[in-house]
């Protein structure tokens, strides 16, 4: 009940704060519709050339498949790795740590409410905006397309959460994470199908964007695939196994980093 | 009798750190380094009643800041045993929380982007107490702490006086029975500064809170603090503050600039003393106990031909290196 309250304050005071600067999200907003819209530009033409299938999906597979990935990016979570790594390099991770709060569930809803406002406006016209162009695909229209979604769409952010978590935490051992991150992240945005949609991947690549943590963590991308309706339980089951294990490693992680805590004039 | 609020014992503190050897091979420097040790805290014991008022003082590089971040339970002690509250802050750090308030003068907890009374009802939240409680606590603390004026302007907008006054008035939203402080003020201004000691002397009076801090601000500790803890190394001192007050308070010096320079440096009364000599200053130490003030800058001045002069106390690391001095020649 408490974690609850809290968390939801968490939300409210951060969505208030994105609030004090519209020009800010203006400015997110027509990146992430540039960059989404370039890349859409380009498969609507690679498409055109192909007479319109490439390896048995459409265009407008394509488009939502890309479209999940970049609405899912900007909630930016994975910023929490650099949140948490800048946390120890300043010593401000003293101040939280003085509270009578979960450090890392208190960075998770942080970094959720600072992506929040965003994530919900850029969807919303984003979303609307591709539906009106190319309309949706098949599976999207299925009744169970919608709670399936939500739930992956759940599992992935606790995925992607306790991933960059890991990354972060790294720091308490060496002091700068970002080559771990860089890492971690170009693998996630490659078999998370950011650019190349998963189900034009190769087979090997196929099978590791399937069964990798960082495929996982954007398995989003993977609800308009037609063999959704089949397979969403294998997948979200995929999604629950890493979930267990990156929640068991975190947990050790932070248990000796705990000891590990030393900063700035102490 | 009061309770003890807090009590160290045989508190030690290490820190390892890699240190790279010249001598060795980048490899066996990755692989294998060299790991160096330094003793941050060591083997110190002191106790602290309910609704006192100490401060804990030392040199640069003493150890306070580590000895307060090892009393809220963010840092691990290496060895000795901590209790505040009858809690031991390595194992309920949380529970903890909830009875002791902290602030770390050059940290900041306020959202910057957002009026303070968002800061302030966050905490409230945080700490769990209930919104209508809330909302009484901000009352109280807007009256307490004069926020009226500034409480709905975005905390990036305050002064630093005002922010700091802010930054305490929410570590007391949770009606904490300690505070600890670490450096509280630090960067303020002499105006400000005495705003908040007098703050500060307020919770302490009405809230009966124990205020625990460290500073290197010697006007912190005579003003605010009834009892001074000194740690220097592995010597603890613990002295009422009117003693350490005696110990800065009989010696004045003086820097006395050259109105052309100084070509001789004659001997001086009894009573003062060089500190240092140059041909565009010299510093005077005088003992007000032999001279007072008043002589000594007359004598001075019938001495030499000066630009400017400046009078000040003693800073804290003098201070400390005078009593240590005292107590080991037995004056």
């Amino acid at each position: 009940m408490k974690e609850t309250r809290l968390a939801i304050k968490i939300l409210k005071t951060l969505t208030k704060d994105r609030l004090q600067y519209p020009g800010r999200l203006m400015v997110d907003t027509l990146t992430v519709i540039s960059r989404c819209g370039i890349l859409l530009l380009l498969y609507w033409y690679v498409y055109n050339l192909k007479g319109g299938l490439i390896n048995g999906t459409s265009f407008v597979f394509v488009a939502w498949s890309i479209f999940f990935y970049f609405s899912f990016s900007t909630l930016r979570l994975r910023d929490i790795a650099r949140q948490i790594m800048v946390d120890i390099q300043s010593g401000n991770v003293e101040v939280l740590f003085s509270k009578p709060v979960s450090y890392l569930s208190y960075r998770a809803w942080w970094q959720i409410g600072l992506g929040l406002y965003s994530f919900l406006v850029i969807t919303a016209v984003a979303g609307l905006g591709l539906y009106l162009l190319i309309g949706l695909p098949f599976t999207m229209t299925l009744s169970l397309f919608l709670p399936t979604l939500i739930l992956t769409f759940l599992f992935a952010g606790a995925l992607s959460l306790l991933i960059y978590i890991a990354v972060g935490l790294l720091a308490f051992w060496i002091e700068d994470v970002n080559p771990v991150f860089w890492i971690v992240d170009k693998a996630i945005m490659i078999l998370g199908g950011s650019y190349l949609p998963v189900a034009l991947f190769p087979p090997l690549m196929y099978k590791m964007a399937l069964y990798s943590p960082f495929g996982a963590s954007q398995f989003v991308t993977h609800t308009v695939n037609e063999s959704w309706a089949s397979n969403w339980y294998q997948l979200i089951g995929i999604q629950i196994f890493w979930i267990i294990i990156i929640s068991i490693v975190v947990y050790f992680m932070f248990e000796q980093a705990k000891k590990k805590v030393s900063v700035n004039g102490g | 009798m009061k309770a003890n609020s807090i009590i160290v014992s045989g508190l030690t503190k290490k820190f390892t750190y890699k240190a790279k050897n010249a001598s060795h091979g980048w490899i066996k420097n990755l692989f294998v380094p060299e790991t160096k040790e330094i003793i941050a805290v060591d083997n110190i014991s002191f106790s602290i009643k309910s609704g006192e008022r100490v401060a804990f003082i030392g040199p640069n590089g003493a150890g306070k800041s580590t000895t307060i971040k090892m009393l809220t339970g963010i840092l691990f002690p290496t060895a000795g045993t901590i209790s505040v509250l009858g809690l031991d802050p390595t194992k309920d750090r949380k529970q903890l929380a909830y009875k002791i308030g902290t602030v770390f003068g050059q940290r900041s907890q306020l959202f910057p982007n957002l009026p303070l009374t968002d800061s302030l009802e966050f905490f409230g939240v945080m700490y769990d107490i209930p919104d209508e409680e809330i909302k009484v606590r901000i009352a109280e603390l807007v009256k307490l702490f004069d926020l009226g004026d500034f409480i709905r302007q975005p905390v990036r907008k305050l002064s630093l006086g005002q922010r700091m006054r802010a930054e305490v008035a929410a570590s007391l939203i949770h009606k904490p029975q300690i505070i600890l402080l670490d450096e509280p003020t630090i960067g303020l201004d002499v105006v400000a500064k005495k705003a908040l000691r007098d703050l500060l002397l307020k919770i302490n009076k009405e809230e009966k809170t124990t205020i625990f801090l460290t500073s290197h601000d010697v006007g912190d500790i005579e003003s605010l603090c009834d009892r001074t803890i000194i740690n220097h190394g592995l010597v603890i001192k613990d002295i009422p503050t009117t003693e350490l007050a005696k110990t800065f308070a009989y010696e004045k010096y003086i820097d006395l600039i050259a109105k052309n320079k100084f070509t001789e440096f004659p001997a001086l009364p009894e009573g003062l003393r060089y500190l240092a000599k140059d041909k565009a200053k010299i510093t005077v130490v005088a003992n007000v106990n032999q001279m007072n003030l008043q002589d000594s800058l007359r004598q001075l001045l019938g001495l030499f031909e000066v630009e400017d002069l400046d009078v000040y106390n003693a800073d804290l690391e003098t201070v400390i290196r005078h009593i240590y001095e005292r107590d080991s020649t037995g004056y």
